[in-house]
């Protein structure tokens, strides 16, 4: 579903919760100090009432997925590649090694705990005594690596292999196929012990977060699946059917595309649930506010949009929660190509958007405030960098961004000598030929296609003659072919949105040698300035504050990829909850939630 | 009869093979592919590059049909891009959930559309054939999806009758209620689809008894003095059911087709909303599979409807 989530959350502005938890214990925080949202919602919810006698053994806390389609229904991290499947396996654990604190940064008392060793240039990572997996069975070092096999298989069907990888050493060669192990991790206590040594070619102060590219964040019950082959493992029955966990719950059943169902796990090693029975099921987003209205269920596994907030928000019974999502929106220009034979993404000084005025110009006069304060309902409003809020470190709050400033917008473009000439109602371009802007915008709701005919009004009263690509919205494969051409000319400008990492470093999304890099804006500075972001002294966390502060701003100058919108995720919670906290720094999610009465309020 | 059967079975082989081609072309002339949707920070494009070339995508698309075609023939349709499990396997799952609804729907529909056909015929022109008459008329011209967000608002969420999704509830623990379940998830989406589809068979059997009422050989039992309700069991029913007999092979495949829109509405997981999720993920395995499905269903049931007809109806000789 990853698709149809993909547009989503980009034109819907439904801050559904990021690939990232995959690898992080939850989501996150924002702690108070705000994020240019008007409206604050809190991450936790408490009923501090005393527990009703009715809330028995027989109580079950009801969590609703909202999504469109049935899950895939692929319990392992690694081999799972969209929302839907870790949100309804979440009690589960999410096979996670490592607990994090409000930033995402990996601190002791998980799983496991890591160590990284700048000279030796190494990570070792040590697994608890105590850890067992959901049927008793001990939690090995084997496990710890065999993810990163299943990850960099030849043959997996796993999406998630990442060239910062090939930093391990050896795993170049057993990714292509040519090694039958990988020779940069070790055992210092055998595969049964609960030590493993990871030997890198270099080390990076991202590994310090948990969804970072180069340590993987999951562990794999290598003595329950050894004997399926690894391009099986997602269809296999000990994925899809009888999957085990680490984390407080088991499961008890999984209705294929429905729903799972879970009890409480006798052999985990944290806090013990509370709760006796979990059932997770996918409502339609068509119906999900209807669900929620009819108190069919108690929270929600992943975060809802705006359009859902304005219908719940006066909702009786429940409480609203959410957290800054993972994901952001902006405006890509197109300045460049991306050439195939050196893998390098190159700016064309003559391309029709390679002027800075021009593309300060464009943002200064759409009204992005106002916008989002008609449709947004508090939960997308206008962003001003592109580092999403979440990240309360780096994230610049003082950074300006667009605002709406028509004059200015206007100087620029005089300034650059985009002129109206001969009567004409439209600017040209400096040499005096026609200019027309072709707009990409992906097809969406009714909102978003009001909020497009908004961003063209603004730029047709600065005088610029800016269009849809093709006249019209379009649909999304349509968009991203269009996009991920190496060379094109058919947008010049497009809204898109991403879905980030805990680890925030851009280098993927904006790097000289990024595919995803869709806008080609390239410039040594822009380089040096994400290098920087995990050199030597980057590990330093002021300095790497710093640098990513700075690059926001300097990004934010070049405006050739501008800031559109941050958003919320957002729950409502049943008030007979008690315990809820999404916050990443509570790595007991499940467990500290318990219910005060046997009947939704 | 037999001979013909089997030409139209050979007849029916070149069919499926125009169908798959077209299929294929159309599946692959779609912009995007399997992997569009996957672009994200985490998965890394050379990966993805990786998967499209280890899964033959990036290969001319007439060699990609021929190793579609030499894999059907091993009867394997491929592994789904999306669900990262056999084609087969992926369908088996679903199939069951909407042949059940379909058989159900079925089932109800003819359960109120006879009565309601004989009735309004043999009270042509009163006021029950005119209540009728009006009932079917605003059923056809309400568009099903209309009626199917209605029904599950209403029923589903203010009365709370029926459950609003999925196809058994997570409850469920023995058989029975497993079995029990099932059937409560399917209640409310046949019973909308039997009480708005009535219209075919209430109008084809209206117009079939009023004609048989003033038929020679009902005026000669009449006149032999049997009674009227042995005339309407016995001779009357029985032969205006003859064209409804025939249709059902054709109602069978449009109720698979309308599964299309129950299943989305109510969250119900059959391949109706398996193929309108794989048309937005570029499933191109399981899009091809399924029509070429829902195709053979649907000259299945054409030559069904022509079987059945030939059977009830001595004076019909297929040839």
């Amino acid at each position: 579903m990853n698709k149809k989530k993909l547009v989503l959350s980009a034109m819907a502005v439904l801050a559904t919760v990021s690939l990232a938890a995959c690898s992080s214990k939850s989501s996150s925080k924002s702690s108070g100090t705000g994020n240019g949202s008007s409206l604050k919602l809190s991450t936790s919810y408490n009923n501090t009432s005393a527990t009703d006698k009715t809330a028995d053994e027989k109580s079950t806390l009801k969590v609703a997925e909202a999504n469109d389609s049935p899950f895939q229904g692929i319990s392992d991290p690694v081999l799972a590649s969209n929302a839907e499947d870790s949100d309804v396996f979440a009690p589960g654990g999410g096979d996670s090694l490592f607990n994090v604190d409000k930033n995402y940064k990996i601190i002791d008392g998980g799983l496991a705990n890591q160590r990284i060793d700048k000279k030796a240039k190494t990570v070792t990572i040590t697994l608890r005594s105590n850890a067992k997996w959901s049927n008793g069975m001990d939690v090995t070092a084997k496990d710890i690596e065999y993810a990163y096999e299943v990850v960099a298989n030849k043959n997996t069907t796993s999406q998630q292999y990442s060239s910062d990888f090939n930093a391990i050493k050896g795993m170049a060669a057993y990714h292509a196929g040519k090694a039958k192990t990988i020779s940069g991790i070790t055992y210092p206590d055998g595969e049964k012990g609960n030590k493993v040594v990871i030997h890198l070619s270099q080390v990076s102060p991202s590994m310090k977060f948990s969804g970072n590219s180069f340590i993987w964040g999951t562990v794999e019950p290598y003595e329950y699946i050894k004997n399926v082959p690894i391009a099986k493992l997602a269809s296999s029955a000990q994925v899809r059917k009888d999957p085990i966990f680490i984390g407080p719950y088991k499961l008890d059943k999984v209705v294929e595309g429905e729903s799972t169902t879970w009890s409480p796990n006798k052999y985990y090693y944290g806090k013990k649930a509370q709760i006796k029975h979990i059932s997770i099921n996918v409502v339609s987003s068509n119906n999900i506010v209807k669900a929620i209205q009819s108190k069919k269920y108690d929270i929600t596994a992943s975060g809802l949009g705006s359009t859902s907030y304005k219908q719940l928000k006066d909702v009786k019974g429940y409480a609203k929660t959410g957290q800054p999502a993972l994901s952001y929106g902006y405006f890509g220009f197109n300045v460049g190509h991306f050439d195939t034979k050196t893998g390098k993404n190159v700016m064309d000084k003559n391309s029709k958007m390679a002027n800075k005025n021009l593309r300060q110009a464009m943002m200064y006069a759409l009204n992005l405030d106002q916008v989002y304060k008609k449709f947004g309902n508090g939960i997308t409003w206008r962003a001003n960098t592109l580092i999403p809020p979440i990240f309360q470190k780096y994230w610049d709050s003082s950074a300006a961004g667009y605002k709406l400033n028509i004059k200015k917008a206007n100087k620029l473009l005089d300034e650059a000598g985009y002129k109206k000439r001969d009567g004409s109602k439209w600017r040209s371009d400096p040499n005096g030929k026609k200019l027309v802007i072709h707009y990409g915008a992906m097809t969406g709701n009714s909102t978003s296609a009001a909020e497009y005919q908004d961003y063209l009004q603004q730029w047709h009263k600065v005088g610029l003659d800016v269009q849809f690509t093709g006249g019209k919205t379009m649909e999304m494969n349509s968009f991203y072919t269009t996009l991920q051409a190496p060379k094109q000319n058919k947008i010049d400008v497009y809204s898109g949105a991403w879905s980030v990492s805990s680890e925030p470093t851009p280098t993927q999304l904006y790097g000289e040698d990024a595919p995803y890099n869709m806008g080609h804006f390239v410039s040594a500075k822009n380089t040096k300035l994400m290098q920087e972001m995990n050199s030597n002294k980057a590990w330093n966390d002021k300095y790497r504050t710093k640098v990513f502060k700075e690059w926001q701003n300097y990004m934010n100058e070049q405006a050739a990829v501008a800031p559109d919108y941050f958003a919320y995720g957002w729950s409502p919670v049943n008030h007979r909850v008690k315990g809820y906290d999404i916050s990443p720094a509570n790595t007991e999610f499940w467990s500290n939630m318990s219910l005060t009465s046997s009947k939704l309020q | 009869m037999w001979k013909t059967i089997l030409r139209r079975l050979m007849i029916m082989v070149p069919e499926v093979i125009i169908l798959s081609v077209l299929v294929f072309l159309l599946a692959k002339a779609m912009p995007g592919d399997p992997f569009t949707g996957s672009i994200n920070p985490k998965a890394d494009p050379a990966q993805i590059k990786h998967l499209m070339e280890i899964n033959g995508l990036n290969d001319p698309w007439y060699q990609q049909y021929w190793n579609w075609v030499v894999h059907l023939f091993h009867g394997n349709l491929g592994n789904s891009y999306q669900y990262q499990e056999p084609v087969t396997r992926l369908i088996e799952g679903r199939a069951g959930n909407t042949m059940w609804l379909a058989f159900f729907t079925m089932v109800l529909t003819y359960a109120f559309a006879l009565p309601l056909g004989v009735y309004a015929g043999r009270h042509e022109g009163k006021l029950p054939d005119t209540i009728i008459r009006f009932y079917t008329y605003v059923t056809f011209c309400i568009p099903v999806f209309v009626i199917l967000v209605l029904g599950i608002w209403i029923f589903g969420y203010v009365l709370g009758w029926f459950p609003t999704t999925g196809s058994v509830s997570s409850d469920a623990q023995t058989w029975a209620q497993t079995v029990g379940s099932r059937f409560y998830h399917i209640l409310l989406p046949s019973l909308l689809g039997a009480l708005f589809g009535t219209v075919n068979i209430v109008q084809y059997l209206r117009s079939e008894v009023i004609d048989a009422k003033h038929s020679d050989y009902v005026r000669t039992a009449r006149s032999k003095g049997v009674p009227s309700k042995d005339i309407y069991r016995h001779h009357i029913f029985r032969n205006s059911l003859l064209p409804i007999a025939a249709f059902a092979g054709y109602s069978i495949t449009g109720l698979l087709n309308g599964s299309i829109f129950t299943e989305t509405v109510f969250s119900y997981p059959g391949m109706g909303l398996l193929f309108v999720n794989s048309i937005s993920y570029r499933d191109y395995t399981v899009i091809t599979a399924l029509v070429l499905i829902y195709g053979i269903l649907n000259l299945v049931g054409t030559l069904l409807s022509d079987i059945i007809l030939s059977i009830v109806d001595p004076r019909v000789r297929i040839e």
